[in-house]
């Protein structure tokens, strides 16, 4: 019986490592083995107990912030550097990736190790009525009056947040964004190719036929004039974008964050089973035939469209701003959405005011709510929300002429791209972040042509833009309920009507599932919640 | 202590003493899975509670304990989903075509890998082969959808030279399944036939040589030597492949997803993962997660058993 | 059926054939789309997308590698990974072989029920909550052991491996065993040098296991510091995919640029585990079982 010595000795050396559950060849000395203190809950402070403002004591704050692919690590920002000093407060951060944010947060909460509070979190509503209710988080109301001047102040000028932010019991447990910029609420603003109309000698269509046959043109008579037949006369990243872009031209708008139109009476109306909808569809599936519409809008990444749109190729789609299509941006204008059939003509979708819910929340563990909320509010102030959003004036940004904030050229041309190095300074980029989008403080994306998009929709914008409403546990498990079964089979059936692999004589049959799936208690249960809310 | 005989386990032994003497003379052997049975009843075991939640409507401000029950509703919420049956269906059905025609796959390239005369070219085929395993789904998907576009894709280009009409695969229900068992294959063939490759290499050369002499053609000692020798590694992977047929990788299906393919795309783990992301629905997600884990664990059971009394190799 | 001898030569010949023409089909179907990673990484994003490129770079960039090796983070990331893989397999192995030895020894009385108990939690587990309290009261939260100690075992892997020690005849252990040896020497000694095969597998599929993970870095990590390679790339190629943020005046080409990033990172990413590889090869000779016996 012979065995190799060098095996046995291995094998040995094994089993012994084992016995340690360590391991005899590896790397002990990694700095990782240190089991250092995690960021626990509520570790706060030296400080006196939650007395007042101007405190000179200094106090910690232990934070869940998410990190959006942009930011640097939160307690290296700029931002929060210089807010220290001014404020006296340490925010110990737990900076979570994006990717893996919705679990650790889950976590956080299902283990009951809380934060002081939730930053840039994106708390659902269904999280903050649950939450809220069960005491994890704490109603935010009565600071808000008593701490936060700037939020109160924007809350009577905009009443409509404060309702979107009201749960059903009346406390507010988070706190959204508040976007007063209306190009930046209007996602998709159509674009037309102004140089291909002014070539083929085309007037701006301002009705749905108009733009058939503007599109037909487009398709037809090689306006980039490169001798092939390559043109895409109508893009759009998905269908969902499509449909958002082109539906207030049938009358039909996307309120309470979902398929939802409000007439003057406060009537709510789903209109997934509606003939307007109908029609929309036949009009879409009429320029998917004629291959107006990319035909490949349905099975296409966003890489492949974003290279269509920079492809010289395309004669209209609906985006925010022009940063997407930088280098053509001479060749597009905003245009106005066109007239539809029964004559409406306006803008479909546009982003209600109180835009990122769940930017922020404090837990109950926080025994500084109020210093918390003044913490916060300064993001809602006019100087605030620009120190917020630019850092600090001479060191990372200047005025410029106009009189609005501008970032140094060394963080736009740095070599990493805009976005990430703003991200190295403000957790701004990646939205979601509580504070005060305006006019003031947004240069980055309020460039000259989107302002003058935004300015030539204005007539078209809806009277009022109403928020998804924040509904009670038991009604919000019910509409999750139905509209689990009731969104997979209308988007399916949307693709399916407008590729044609379903006919229009079908409709009734669709109607009918939608019947039977309930969708009038889904608009039941809109209804009610509107009524409560802004009746 | 001595390694008792194996003819020797088979005499049935009914007295409890005889017993003991077997068990204490191989005391060593169950020290040596105590560590192991640690590890399961600590990291396993313990935190089993937590399936209770699948009978409860799940609460984190209560915890896991504290949650209300409710029974059996987050199930029959599921059962009478209106796609319930089609997610059976698109499930079962993807797991069937890959039993059928994905596993043989890495068995037949062990063979052929073993086969090959060069040790050069043997080794070439193995790296290679290997590979595609390291490739990120977003990365395979993304791949598929530049080959397969309907209009500059090299597929569809090398159709209208054939003078054949352009099909758009990514879009139609009836590719769907296709395409992703086939880049299944290709993906995972290489990384599982190293099992097989090993289980080759421990077949003993003098069972080859034993088959040449008797004149066996090379085609008949891969049948009479080759297979026999890998048939329980087989058998075991079968085995466990069928107590899989409820999970279906979801991360490239939902990758492949579209409006348009949904019919025959949507299977359990997409539609779970949509409520789970959407809704943040835990008991939900618990309870279907739940009614898979059953039916696997049935279905390998029975297989197991199955195998079992054909004398075959099996778990237990 | 006996065979006159040219013509089972010959026979042999055309089986070769045939094995060399199936082999080199199979190929070039896998080596087309990984050459395809490869030239894409080193294009031109924009003709990647657009389909222009089928075989060989197009519009020759370097600059998805630069932008990845830039990032400071990517060596440490690595340091880590190999550090974690190192270490994670060690325990692995060790702990599998103490499951599976025992559990393939047909005379041992009640290793059906391990087993039974061992695979029931392949099936059913509490879910990522309740293990994360566990991982948490352990103190392990934070450290390295998070990524080591709860992936200890594999259940999968270890039937594997109990599979092919039942295929280790029988008598090779009786005959030790009748030299008086103990169990643990018979493992150590007779039963893991003729495994080194399947030790080989286990190795390769447990440090590929380590390699790609990530989840349980983001659930368990809190210090940037200690991240593995794959959840820093995951963040390179996030940075530059994030589109929420329409401010960049360089929006489109950075998305072009994530493109060509993900194809440079599978690059970047397995080049360490293919180079495993060729050294696990080694061990798949045939023969090495009777090699050792006869030391």
């Amino acid at each position: 019986m012979q065995v190799s010595p060098k095996i046995a000795i291995l094998g040995a050396a094994l089993l012994v490592a084992a016995s340690l559950t360590g391991c005899a060849g590896g790397g002990g000395n990694n700095s990782n083995s240190d089991n250092g203190s995690s960021a626990g809950p509520a570790s706060a402070s030296s400080g006196s107990s939650g007395e007042a403002a101007g405190s000179k004591q200094p106090i910690t704050l232990t934070m869940l912030a998410q990190r959006s692919g942009q930011n640097g690590p939160y307690k290296d920002m700029l931002v929060f550097q210089e807010y220290e000093k001014k404020t006296n407060i340490h925010v110990e951060w737990t900076d979570v990736p994006a990717s893996g944010f919705a679990e650790k947060k889950n976590l956080v909460f299902a283990s009951n190790e809380l934060p002081d509070a939730f930053f840039k979190a994106g708390i659902t509503p269904t999280e903050a009525i649950k939450y809220g209710t069960s005491g994890m988080l704490m109603p935010l109301e009565d600071l808000i009056a008593k701490d936060a001047p700037n939020i109160s102040k924007l809350f009577e000028q905009y009443p409509e947040v404060l309702k979107a932010l009201t749960a059903p019991d009346g406390h507010i447990y988070a706190l959204s964004d508040i976007v007063t910029l209306d190009n930046a609420r209007i996602g998709l603003k159509p674009w037309i190719n102004r140089q291909w109309l002014q070539k083929l000698g085309l007037k701006e269509p301002t009705t749905t036929d108009e733009l058939l046959n503007v599109l037909r043109a487009f398709r037809d008579n090689d306006p980039n004039g490169n001798g092939q037949k390559d043109e895409i006369p109508i893009l759009a990243a998905d269908l969902g974008s499509l449909v958002g872009g082109i539906s207030g031209s049938f009358g039909l708008q996307n309120q309470m964050g979902y398929h939802i139109n409000v007439d003057d009476e406060g009537k709510v109306k789903v209109w997934l089973a509606d003939d307007r909808y109908k029609q929309m569809l036949m009009y879409l599936h009429q320029l998917y035939q004629e291959k107006l519409l990319d035909n490949e809008i349905i099975s296409q990444d966003q890489p492949t469209w974003l290279s269509k749109l920079n492809s010289g190729k395309v004669g209209m789609f609906y985006i925010q701003e022009g940063a997407a299509f930088e280098k053509l941006k001479d060749q597009y204008i905003g245009t106005i959405p066109v007239k539809g059939p029964n004559g409406d003509q306006m803008v479909g979708s546009v982003a209600p005011i109180a835009r990122s819910f769940g930017a922020f929340a404090i837990s109950s563990v926080n025994k500084y709510p109020d210093e918390t909320m003044k913490w916060l509010d300064y993001f809602y102030g006019d100087e605030g929300s620009i120190f917020f959003r630019f850092g600090v004036e001479g060191k990372t940004y200047h005025i410029g002429d106009d009189g609005l904030p501008y970032f140094n050229d060394d963080i736009l041309n740095d070599p990493r791209g805009a976005g990430n190095a703003e991200g190295q300074i403000t957790p701004y980029p990646g939205g979601g972040s509580p504070e005060w989008i305006n006019d003031k403080n947004s240069s980055g994306i309020n460039s000259p042509e989107g302002i003058a998009a935004t300015e030539r929709l204005q007539p078209y914008l809806p009277k009022k833009v109403y928020a998804a409403p924040l509904l009670d546990a038991s009604s919000n498990d019910r509409l999750d309920n139905l509209r689990r079964d009731i969104d997979t089979y209308a988007d399916e059936s949307q693709a399916k009507f407008i590729v044609g692999n379903l006919s229009f004589d079908k409709w009734d049959e669709y109607v009918n599932t939608l019947k039977k799936m309930h969708l009038d208690e889904v608009e039941q249960i809109y209804q009610q919640a509107f009524d409560k809310l802004y009746k | 202590m001595r390694y008792a005989k194996r003819t020797e386990t088979a005499v049935a032994r009914s007295s409890g003493s005889a017993l003991w003497r077997r068990m204490s003379t191989r005391y060593d052997l169950y020290l040596m899975l105590l560590l192991p049975t640690a590890y399961y009843l600590i990291f396993q075991y313990a935190p089993m509670y937590g399936m209770q939640i699948a009978f409860k409507n799940f609460i984190a401000a209560k915890g896991i304990g504290g949650s209300p029950w409710v029974g059996l509703d987050q199930f029959t919420q599921f059962f009478d989903s209106y796609y319930f049956w089609r997610l059976i269906r698109n499930t079962l059905s993807i797991s069937v075509f890959s039993l059928i025609f994905a596993f043989p796959v890495p068995i037949l390239l062990a063979l052929l890998i073993n086969e090959i005369g060069s040790s050069r070219f043997k080794r070439w085929v193995q790296n290679v082969t290997y590979i595609p395993h390291f490739i990120s789904l977003v990365v395979v998907v993304g791949m598929l959808g530049i080959f397969l576009d309907g209009d500059h894709g090299f597929v569809n280009q090398l159709l209208k030279e054939a003078g054949l009409p352009a099909v758009s695969f990514l879009q139609s229900p009836g590719w769907f399944k296709p395409i992703l068992i086939l880049s299944n294959i290709w993906q995972t063939m290489g990384f599982s036939s190293i099992i097989y490759i090993a289980a080759l290499s421990g077949i003993d050369p003098a069972q080859y040589e034993a088959a040449m002499i008797d004149g066996a053609s090379r085609l008949q000692r891969v049948r009479h030597v080759s297979l026999p020798g890998i048939l329980p590694t087989m058998t075991i992977l079968f085995i466990l492949e069928i107590g899989h047929l409820m999970n279906v990788g979801f991360e490239k299906i939902l990758l492949m997803q579209n409006q348009l393919n949904m019919e025959s795309s949507d299977v359990i783990a997409t539609f779970v993962y949509r409520v789970g992301i959407q809704q943040a629905q835990y008991s939900y997600t618990a309870a279907v997660g739940l009614f898979n884990a059953v039916i696997n664990f049935i279905l390998l059971i029975a297989v197991n058993w199955a195998a079992r009394r054909r004398g075959g190799a099996s778990l237990w | 059926m006996e065979k006159s001898a040219p013509n089972r030569a010959a026979g042999e010949k055309a089986f070769d054939t045939a094995i060399y023409i199936i082999a080199s089909v199979i190929l070039a179907i896998v080596l087309y789309p990984l050459v395809f990673i490869v030239s894409a990484s080193f294009s031109d994003p924009g003709e990647v997308v657009a389909g222009h490129m089928w075989l060989w770079p197009k519009g020759w960039s370097v600059q998805s590698y630069k932008l990845v090796f830039e990032n400071g983070d990517v060596w440490r990331g690595y340091l880590n990974t190999i550090v974690y893989a190192v270490v994670g397999v060690c325990v692995n192995l060790v702990m599998t072989v103490l499951a599976a030895y025992p559990l393939s020894r047909q005379d041992l009385p009640g290793r059906n029920v391990f087993m039974f108990g061992y695979v029931f939690t392949m099936f059913f587990s509490g879910g990522l909550i309740p293990t994360y309290l566990v991982v948490r009261d352990l103190g392990l939260v934070n450290t390295m052991w998070a990524l080591i100690v709860p992936t200890a075992i594999a259940t999968f892997n270890l039937i594997i491996m109990r599979t092919f020690f039942q295929t280790i005849p029988v008598e090779l252990q009786e005959s030790a065993s009748m030299d008086g040896c103990t169990n643990g020497r018979l493992l150590l000694s007779v039963v893991l040098p003729l495994s080194k095969p399947i030790l080989a597998v286990m190795l390769l599929y447990y440090g590929v296991a380590h390699w790609n993970s990530f989840f349980n870095a983001l659930i368990y990590l809190n210090d940037h510091d200690k991240y593995p390679l794959q959840l820093i790339l995951r963040e390179i190629l996030i940075q530059n995919q994030a589109t929420a943020d329409l401010n960049d005046p360089n929006f489109a080409d950075r998305i072009m640029m994530a493109e060509s990033i993900k194809y440079a990172l599978i690059v970047v990413a397995s080049i360490p585990v293919l180079l495993l590889y060729p050294f696990v090869q080694r061990y798949f000779v045939q023969g090495v079982m009777i090699g050792a016996i006869k030391g």
